[in-house]
């Protein structure tokens, strides 16, 4: 081992070095402010596209379907139908049990008789 | 006569003939390292491989023997294994595997939690200036700085560009093999969170502080999760381009998680990749601790830097927490425990502010809003060792 020689010498910290621990850090700390205003700003380009996919998809609506217009009639007759569907529904089961037989080849390598947790037993 | 010279010979290439107080001090440490992970179940995942590791680089051989055994021998199958460490192949792979386990949406939702990421830089220029006053050349002095940045992968990426004993200073100085004391120092500075943290924490806040109660995160849409990636790699690289192993694989890996459409590549390198790349690099780095270049007084000397910086980064994220409260509104204050996870150490510090908070008031969980300055401060630190690189190469 080398014997212990501790140097505190000031002057070792020259410009270049304080240059590369300000800048360095001033660069890091301003990289991440640039992406955390960024993200905190995000919402307005967010909303923008969100308003522009709203319109867009409103205008056709509009082109594709001109609106309906149904009468009281029609709207009786489809609650009717709904209704007759919906109770037509059961959620009864038919309490039938199916039990299918599997059918377990033997093999003396998964035999119980053989397993190493029989110990031995004194006569 | 030939039995007895080859006896002699065997005798002669025996780790008894060869040993050195030094391989039994390591080995002892070694031990004690693999001890402490499985009987206290002390970070196992860490300090298995890195005991064993230790123990295997220290085991003494004949080092003229015409077979190749030791870590710094050309050809031998650690050396092989050593090259991923000393290429920064293992590093970025694990970065690969942090983004795509990694989720953003803490950082998303409260982007101004960045600023405590990057705040906590401060440790590492403090401890450059530090290692430097100390006599330590440039590059060995950025490599011992990158210590407080807590994140044992950039540590090992940084020194093994800078400080890997292949290179000399400007001035003709040469540079030594610091590898082996900086990952080890940074390793056990990321275990010792629980132990170093706290304490800086408590002197550094009031209880009133301690008590804040902060906003619940928003929801994170998806066109947020992918396009902080996508962003997020191209400015951090373009500012230092040196960090592109990194934060390149660590954004990549981020979008593998976030598009949904490559979950099994996410799954594959959030969970075997990182787990390979875990086992070599603890045990290589472990048997890079040779005795003859471990046990230098440099190396504790460098032990007590990465603590300084470690402590200097903690107290610069809490600090810049409390200046950022003075200008936030009351319902948008910020508690200053989690400034103290602004180091990288992913994800311990953030549990520790978490835990802090929890022991003051048990109904506030601050574990989601500690996560942002926790993951800041891996691209933060990754981003410095960039800069650094960038800098002195």
């Amino acid at each position: 081992m080398k014997t212990l020689v501790i140097t505190f010498d000031l002057s070792l910290v020259d410009q270049y070095t304080l240059v590369i621990a300000i800048a360095g850090y001033s660069i890091v700390l301003l990289t991440l402010a640039i992406m955390a205003y960024f993200f905190t700003r995000l919402h307005i380009l967010q909303d923008f596209l969100a308003k522009r996919r709203l319109m867009v998809r409103e205008s056709d609506d509009k082109d594709k379907n001109p609106k309906v217009v149904m009468t009281g009639e029609e709207n009786a007759a489809i609650a009717a139908a709904l209704y007759l569907f919906f109770s037509e529904l059961h959620d009864e089961e038919k309490y039938v049990m199916t039990i299918r037989k599997v059918s377990k080849t033997y093999s003396p390598w998964s035999s119980k008789i053989y397993g190493i947790l029989h110990t031995m037993k004194n006569r | 006569m030939d039995t007895l010279q080859t006896l002699s010979g065997l005798w002669e290439d025996t780790g008894f003939h060869n040993a050195s107080w030094g391989n039994l001090v390591m080995i002892l440490v070694g031990i004690t390292l693999v001890i402490l992970a499985i009987r206290y179940s002390y970070k196992p995942l860490l300090l298995i491989p890195l005991g064993m590791g230790i123990m295997l680089g220290n085991i003494p051989f004949l080092h003229e023997a015409a077979y190749h055994t030791g870590i710094y021998q050309e050809g031998s199958v650690l050396n092989y294994l050593f090259f991923g460490v000393l290429k920064g192949i293992y590093p970025a792979l694990i970065f690969l595997g942090l983004g795509a386990m990694t989720d953003l949406s803490p950082l998303i939702s409260n982007p101004k939690l960045m600023l405590l990421g990057a705040a906590a830089q401060v440790g590492i220029f403090a401890s450059f200036i530090g290692a430097m006053v100390f006599g330590f050349p440039m590059a060995e002095s950025a490599a011992i700085a990158i210590i407080g940045g807590a994140d044992g992968n950039t540590a090992i990426f940084l020194t093994s560009q800078l400080a890997n004993g292949l290179r000399a200073s400007g001035n003709g100085m040469a540079i030594q093999n610091l590898i082996g004391p900086i990952a080890i120092a940074a390793y056990i500075y990321m275990s010792l969170v629980p132990v170093i943290q706290p304490p800086i924490m408590k002197l550094l806040t009031t209880k009133k502080e301690r008590l804040i109660r902060m906003k619940p995160p928003r929801t994170v849409s998806k066109f947020e999760k992918i396009l902080f990636p996508l962003l997020g790699l191209l400015l951090t690289t373009f500012v230092a381009p040196a960090s592109l192993p990194l934060l390149g694989m660590f954004f990549f890996g981020n979008i593998l998680k976030e598009s949904g459409l490559t979950k099994q590549l996410a799954a594959t390198a959030s969970t075997i990749i990182i787990d390979v790349v875990l086992i070599l690099i603890g045990l290589t780095v472990g048997a890079s601790t040779q005795a003859d270049v471990f046990l230098k007084w440099e190396s504790i000397l460098i032990f007590v830097l990465g603590a300084i910086a470690f402590m200097v980064a903690t107290a610069g994220g809490v600090i810049f927490a409390k200046v950022m409260n003075i200008f936030l509104k009351n319902e948008n204050r910020i508690n200053p425990l989690i400034g103290a996870a602004g180091v990288a150490a992913v994800p311990d510090s953030a549990k520790i502010a978490h835990e802090m908070g929890m022991k003051e008031d048990p109904t506030n969980h601050l574990i989601t809003h500690a996560m942002a300055p926790n993951i800041a401060g891996l691209i933060g630190s990754a981003v410095t060792a960039g800069l650094l690189l960038g800098f002195l190469l």
